[in-house]
């Protein structure tokens, strides 16, 4: 059970980061209709915790599988995480919009 | 340098991507699918659907069984012992060529099963997406070694190419132009997936170093080559004696091998000239919970049972291990293997699109200027990408269609099962270049329609449908139905989504981005 939880925290932290490096991007926030972040210094935040947000995903990876097993799942569902967050920007949109408004 | 580098690389990409595309899609589709080779040989071989067992079977049992069915021309027997995904004994007899026999064994009673009559994943599909099943002069190792080494050229050119790796990291425009549209997806599948591309094409050609640099060994070990394979695969050989031995009891080897392997159990026991005075035992190590495939092995003396070698991998083919380890996933891990399943689907996606942005890219200029090229490269992507899946299909409903024993023209059962594969996937390529502009939808509404009768007729001629195997959880076949079920649900949208009717507003009436 802790496996299927710790699975889910894995994919979900890789998602997250994603979507916040996408939303860290000016031509991503104009899909999810938010505004543009003003400033460099502001639009940083978004991209910094998304980084954090992966490397916790790479963290909890190699916790539930140790080293090997654990890196092999992290890039493999880094590539996964990263397609979701591609389709949601092209299908579904307005999903990431109240993740995009958090930051202004 | 600049620009004009940038164009040289983007002509030898685009081409390369025509020319090669067609076997690149092929490799990595069999390779997607081989991923669950297992589960399908259990689809595919319904008298090997049976319950995993709790304990291993006795060796010395299945040696009784074994030498039975040896003949003189085998100068090997070899078993691999039962496993979750792989419920049966499965006995191989190999004879002075190398070539395999093969037969299944319930481990529970050690009773013989019938003749499988299909090579289905592992000797049909797993095998052709490292040779193309052409054994002959080994020259599909290396056409599709050639083809791995493109494969990497394509990696570092695309991303050579590439404006704006970042910038466009996430963009994927599924409502603009075609063109747009289909060069965002394989962008995005290409980028995204760049570290499993590179790492399987990478791993899949150094699992085959010794025939794609043939050179190397005879330089290094001169006339003891032998001593190559015993260095670094812990190959023993010795020859026969000619006079009758008998073999002490596997068991008890089995037991002397787990002590050195610190518990460690044994995969498969090989036994070399079996009945002769100087037949050995090969025993090789397990590996179900580590990425590297060890190449840990004890050889014993058959008559005696005593120890003759044990054998480590050293540091470099211990490199070499880890990496055919991440390639063949033979690990007990149902979430990498699932996660390696849709990423070998991403692959398939970046070569499909890749085709169809050289085809959008180009339709009105080839129009415009009376050219061929579309119409001809089209035939070869609807060929190479809906035509291999309909020809797969077809292989499974042919499996499921043809009788136990049937033979057509001298052909036996898995051999016209592997003719109406290559039947149908020729007639793919006739049918694309016949019918453009239509084949796409058309193949795609074949899929939908081959993938729901092959999930039909498993329920009709076993008796295991899904209902049947989800309650009582055979995971393989119920998943291999589930799966089809997914890929007809899938084909049947973009063959609806490509009604006529739809092409015209796709391709003409949305706004440009």
């Amino acid at each position: 059970m802790s496996d299927w939880l710790l699975f889910i925290g894995i994919l979900g932290t890789a998602y997250l980061g994603f979507a916040l490096l996408a939303l860290g991007q000016s031509k991503h926030r104009r899909t999810v209709k938010a505004a543009d972040l003003k400033t460099p210094f502001r639009s940083a935040i978004p991209r910094c915790l998304g980084a954090l947000a992966l490397a916790t995903s790479l963290a909890l990876a190699l916790l539930r599988d140790g080293p090997s097993f654990g890196a092999l799942l992290w890039v493999t569902v880094l590539t996964a995480g990263a397609i979701a967050v591609a389709f949601t920007l092209a299908w579904r949109p307005k999903w990431l919009r109240p993740l995009a408004v958090c930051f202004v | 340098m600049g620009e004009s580098f940038r164009q040289s690389m983007t002509w030898l990409h685009s081409w390369a991507g025509v020319v090669i595309g067609a076997l690149l899609f092929a490799i990595f589709w069999m390779g997607t699918l081989s991923v669950f080779d297992r589960e399908i040989d259990r689809w595919m071989i319904p008298d090997t659907r049976l319950s995993t067992v709790a304990a291993p079977p006795s060796l010395d049992a299945v040696a009784a069984v074994a030498v039975g069915l040896v003949r003189p021309e085998h100068r090997a027997w070899l078993a691999t012992l039962p496993t979750d995904r792989e419920p049966v004994v499965k006995l191989f007899f190999q004879d002075s060529e190398d070539h395999f026999e093969s037969r299944f064994l319930d481990p529970a009673t050690m009773a013989l099963l019938p003749e499988a009559g299909s090579w289905a994943a592992s000797d049909f599909i797993f095998p052709f997406h490292y040779n193309l099943n052409l054994e002959w002069m080994h020259i599909g190792y290396w056409l599709v070694g050639i083809l791995g080494m493109a494969m990497l050229v394509m990696l570092t050119s695309g991303v050579i190419i590439h404006h704006r790796i970042f910038t466009d990291f996430f963009t994927f425009r599924p409502g603009g132009k075609l063109p747009r549209s289909s060069l965002d997806l394989h962008n995005l599948t290409a980028v995204v997936g760049l570290p499993f591309h590179f790492v399987i094409t990478l791993s899949g050609l150094i699992i085959f170093f010794s025939i794609h640099f043939p050179g190397v060994v005879p330089i290094v070990y001169q006339d003891k080559q032998a001593d190559f394979v015993k260095e670094a695969y812990g190959v023993v050989q010795r020859d026969a004696a000619g006079v009758p031995g008998d073999l002490a009891s596997l068991d008890a080897m089995r037991m002397r091998a787990s002590e050195l392997w610190s518990g460690g159990q044994p995969y498969f026991v090989r036994i070399w000239h079996p009945g002769d005075a100087n037949s050995y035992v090969e025993m090789r190590r397990s590996f179900p919970d580590t990425v590297t495939m060890n190449l840990d092995a004890v050889y014993f003396d058959g008559p005696t049972g005593a120890i003759l070698h044990t054998h480590t991998a050293k540091p470099v083919m211990t490199v070499q291990r880890f990496l055919s380890g991440l390639h063949f996933i033979q690990f007990e891990h149902w979430t990498l293997r699932w996660l390696y399943f849709v990423l070998g689907l991403s692959g398939c996606v970046m070569i499909a699109a890749g085709f169809i942005y050289w085809l959008e890219s180009r339709r009105k200029r080839h129009a415009a200027q009376g050219l061929a090229g579309v119409r001809i490269v089209e035939g070869l992507a609807v060929g190479a990408v809906t035509g291999i899946v309909t020809a797969t299909l077809a292989f499974f409903v042919a499996n499921r269609l043809l009788p136990t024993g049937a033979t057509v023209l001298g052909y036996e059962r898995y051999a016209l099962e592997i003719w109406i594969f290559y039947l149908v996937w020729l007639a793919s390529f006739v049918h694309a270049w016949i019918r453009p502009g239509h084949a796409w939808r058309e193949q795609g509404w074949t899929i939908a329609g081959l993938a729901a009768l092959a999930v039909i007729l498993n329920g009709v001629t076993t008796g295991d449908h899904l209902v049947r195997t989800l309650t009582e959880a055979s995971w393989a076949v119920a998943g291999m139905d589930l799966a089809l079920l997914a890929g007809a649900s899938v084909a049947a949208f973009a063959a609806w989504r490509l009604r006529p009717r739809a092409a015209v507003s796709l391709s003409f009436k949305q706004p440009a981005e």
